[in-house]
């Protein structure tokens, strides 16, 4: 198994491949920049190329491609609050909030070495988890998924901030997300909900619109209002600086790194879980590792752990969701959905064939996206000071172009004016929800795990009756929702009382 | 004599230039194809690989793209070729091919006539089959009807994967307990490799690599065959009244025409000549055939004429039938 190993590297290193990787990596640098424009669609739209091409180029184009947009989805998030990616919206959270301190150059290098170690650990574990991956697999059935989305809900809780009517508004955002997954056509009866007889409501409310419209539109709101630059009136002396600032953070916190990318991994690996949700977990989890209730009220104001932990897990998640598309032919997220496509345009069964016929392909894989992210984080770290200082132009000068991608990323969803009224009403929903304190990570995170929850929920009580309960992993993950749950209010009580010692 | 032959020349000369119109019509040109579907899928796929090999058999070689028009299982790319492009032959599209039994059904939102659409053809049949695990206990359609509670995962009503096997549970007695809710039908292949559910109903292009490894086997198909199911039993041989044979019947006679492609309405003749012998070229066009079998992607012409019978043969069912059949299928994904 270790001289395939090696095999694969050396087969990323042939020129005609590397040449192709390069190619992808370029694409996916822009693609995952420019807000909207999805590392879903832009593989869709590379797959007519690859015809020509042989099996490991293939995917080291597609890969190269698609394993570096969430790293430079974080570029995006951090110095304009608009999402790069579906994936990398977490990030604006801290990561714009420091980018204002005009603490941007930390929050890019922590973006980045951070989506670098998450890369690099959902790649190995893609290639550490061949022997132990189809058990695994199996092993979660729909109960399970569904307690792992009630797990993932639970984490509201941490993404709440601090106090009772804090939590209260969490959970009442977070429900309200719920409510906006069941817009569209149910699964179970094929009936119409909530869409008003509008044909474009029929899929449901597109996580992109949504996403942009949300964080986007606020942020301009608010740049537009305020008048000065991303980085307000504050000194620069920590913009540029600020980036080896931020790639040491992720060493003394690498603890927490390494956690995240390990959720990361677990959540890409579970098919159906999509993509969007490790990025919310992980954010939680970083939420969560906060000593005191002092620190907790940081997050989202700019402490670097918040932008540490999503852009981990938003990496390691391409590793965990080709885990499922190689050893099973089923696809992690809509993206792998699409590679999957490409495996068969070259002819490739994905099956337990890719784990011993076409081992060399899959470690190809595995080593595509670590040289892939190796070279784009290079290359970025280079052009980061640049990069920080448009957070220095004027407003006025910027938010037209801001303005003018959130529209653009948001159109592409369905190439349908609905997106763009989607993106003006939950803009107009966003700016009131920060006005009036409520959070909207809760919100974000109800809305992408509605769909999992319901319809994983519908599937475990027809399969199984109400005997699913029962299962043992059910049982554990029903504990583990317990402790997420109370978390918070458990770690500030035994807190308060050591406290009480000392005094 | 003299005033004979000139009109004969003014009139040769109009016929001549009559094809020469038409050709200049698409010279310099941009032919856009509505997909209604997202990137990547099946419909879309299709869509482009015809794209590019379109060009070659239109004479003035314009250039065709894709555009993709999701939503609504494809009815608003519907509605919009029907009402909304332009029918001067720059503009065709691909759509679901059960819009035909959601018009018939008087889904809400459906806007469009599919017997009004200039149709090009469809590039490819598909046949819809009932499969189980390879473990299980039954190996034929009779041995099937005997089992209780037999577990089928679906992604919910309106797909093959759902209503094929509905309507075996509801006119042919099959005791099926259907599990809706799955989120594409990959996710109910791997439901079926980890026990959670039993069978999959199809498509039997997607299905097809796992029968070939091993996973599940196949039991029944709908009345389109394709190399290597020839031999199953046919789901309407197996009802048990007259009206399930015509439900099964209508339910899958749209499986002929799957991946559709029609112009506006009222697109002038001479133009959708072209077009049509242009689609029927380039679905015969080695590369596109060469490109079609690497991609596994079937490649089974029917002309405008027969697509036209098949939706003629849909639309005209009694109220009875379109009630009963409104009962069981919805349209959906």
């Amino acid at each position: 198994m270790l001289d395939t190993f090696i095999q694969g590297l050396f087969a990323v290193f042939q020129w005609q491949t590397f040449l192709v990787m390069l190619l992808g990596i370029f694409l996916g640098f822009w693609v995952g920049l420019l807000p909207g424009l999805g590392g879903t669609t832009t593989l869709a739209l590379m797959l007519p190329f690859i015809y020509k091409m042989s099996p490991v180029e293939a995917f080291a184009f597609l890969l190269g491609m698609h394993s570096v947009v969430s790293t430079t989805g974080d570029i995006t998030s951090v110095l304009f609050g608009i999402p790069g990616e579906g994936t990398t919206a977490a990030t604006i959270l801290d990561g714009h909030a420091m980018a204002k301190k005009g603490e941007a150059g930390r929050a890019l290098g922590a973006a980045l070495m951070s989506s670098l170690i998450g890369a690099l650990i959902g790649a190995f574990a893609l290639a550490l988890s061949i022997p132990i991956v189809r058990p695994l697999v199996l092993t979660f059935g729909a109960p399970e998924l569904f307690m792992l989305a009630v797990v993932g809900v639970a984490f509201i809780s941490s993404l709440s901030g601090e106090g009772g009517r804090a939590l209260l508004r969490g959970i009442l955002a977070g429900l309200l997300g719920l409510l906006f997954a069941l817009v569209g056509q149910d699964p179970q009866a094929g009936v119409q909900r909530f869409t008003f007889g509008q044909l474009y409501l029929w899929n449901g409310l597109d996580l992109v619109p949504v996403l942009v419209g949300l964080f986007a539109i606020p942020e301009i709101v608010d740049l537009a209002v305020r008048g000065t630059s991303i980085a307000g009136e504050l000194p620069q002396e920590n913009l540029s600086k600020g980036v080896w600032t931020g790639v040491k953070d992720t060493f003394v916190h690498l603890g927490l790194t390494v956690r995240c990318s390990l959720v990361g991994t677990f959540i890409g690996i579970m098919p159906g879980l999509g993509g969007g949700v490790a990025q919310w977990i992980a954010y939680g989890h970083a939420v969560q590792s906060a000593r005191d209730s002092e620190e907790r009220t940081g997050f989202g104001r700019g402490d670097v752990r918040g932008v540490l932990g999503p852009g981990a897990a938003n990496n390691s998640k391409e590793g965990g969701s080709l885990i499922p598309t190689i050893a099973f032919g089923v696809p992690g997220s809509s993206s792998m959905a699409i590679l999957l496509g490409a495996f068969f345009l070259q002819g490739i069964s994905p099956g337990p064939d890719m784990l011993d016929k076409h081992l060399v392909l899959t470690f190809s894989m595995v080593w595509t996206m670590v040289v892939a992210n190796i070279i784009t984080v290079a290359v970025s770290l280079f052009f980061l000071n640049y990069l920080a200082k448009l957070t220095l132009i004027r407003g006025p000068v910027l938010i037209p172009f801001v303005l003018f991608f959130s529209f653009i990323g948001a159109y592409t969803s369905n190439n349908h004016l609905g997106d763009l009224a989607v993106l003006l009403a939950f803009g107009f929903f966003g700016y009131l929800m920060i006005r009036c304190g409520w959070p909207r990570a809760p919100l974000v995170l109800g809305f992408v795990l509605g769909r999992i929850a319901e319809n994983n929920f519908y599937i475990s009580t027809i399969r199984y009756g109400s005997a699913w309960v029962g299962r043992p992993l059910v049982l554990m993950l029903i504990s583990l929702t317990v402790i997420v749950l109370f978390f918070p209010l458990i770690r500030s009580k035994w807190q308060e009382s050591t406290k009480g010692e000392t005094q | 004599m003299q005033k004979f032959r000139i009109s004969f020349f003014f009139l040769l000369v109009l016929v001549a230039s009559v094809p020469s119109h038409a050709a200049s019509v698409f010279e310099g040109k941009t032919i856009t194809v509505i997909v209604g579907y997202k990137p990547g899928g099946g419909y879309d796929r299709y869509a482009r690989l015809i794209a590019k090999h379109l060009p070659k058999y239109i004479p003035g070689k314009p250039g065709v793209i894709v555009q993709n028009m999701p939503g609504a299982s494809s009815v608003i790319a519907a509605n919009h070729l029907f009402s909304v492009a332009k029918p001067d032959g720059l503009t065709f599209g691909t759509f679901n091919n059960a819009t035909v039994v959601a018009q018939l059904i008087k889904v809400e939102g459906v806007r469009f006539d599919l017997a009004k659409f200039s149709w090009l053809g469809s590039a490819a049949s598909d046949a819809v089959i009932l499969t189980v695990r390879s473990d299980v206990p039954y190996r034929s359609a009779g041995d099937l009807r005997k089992a209780k509670q037999f577990v089928i995962g679906t992604t919910g009503p309106g797909s093959s994967t759902h209503d094929f096997p509905a309507l075996l549970k509801e006119f042919a007695g099959f005791d099926f307990k259907l599990v809706p809710g799955y989120s594409s039908s990959a996710d109910v292949m791997l439901a079926v490799e980890r026990k959670e559910v039993d069978g999959r109903a199809g498509s039997f292009d997607s299905i097809k690599p796992f029968i070939d490894r091993g996973l599940v086997r196949p039991i029944l198909r709908n009345r389109t065959t394709a190399p290597g199911i020839e031999k199953l039993p046919v789901d309407e041989d197996l009802a048990t009244s007259q009206n399930g044979k015509i439900v099964m019947a209508v339910n899958a006679v749209p499986t002929q025409i799957y991946r559709p492609f029609v112009a506006p309405p009222a697109t002038p003749k001479d133009v959708m000549k072209i077009l049509r012998d242009a689609f029927a070229n380039a679905l015969k066009d080695k590369e596109l055939l060469a490109e079609a079998e690497k991609g596994k992607m079937t490649i089974d012409y029917t002309s405008p004429e027969d697509a036209l019978k098949v939706v003629a043969e849909v639309l005209s069912q009694s109220p009875d039938i379109v009630q009963e059949l409104t009962k069981h299928i919805k349209f959906g994904d």
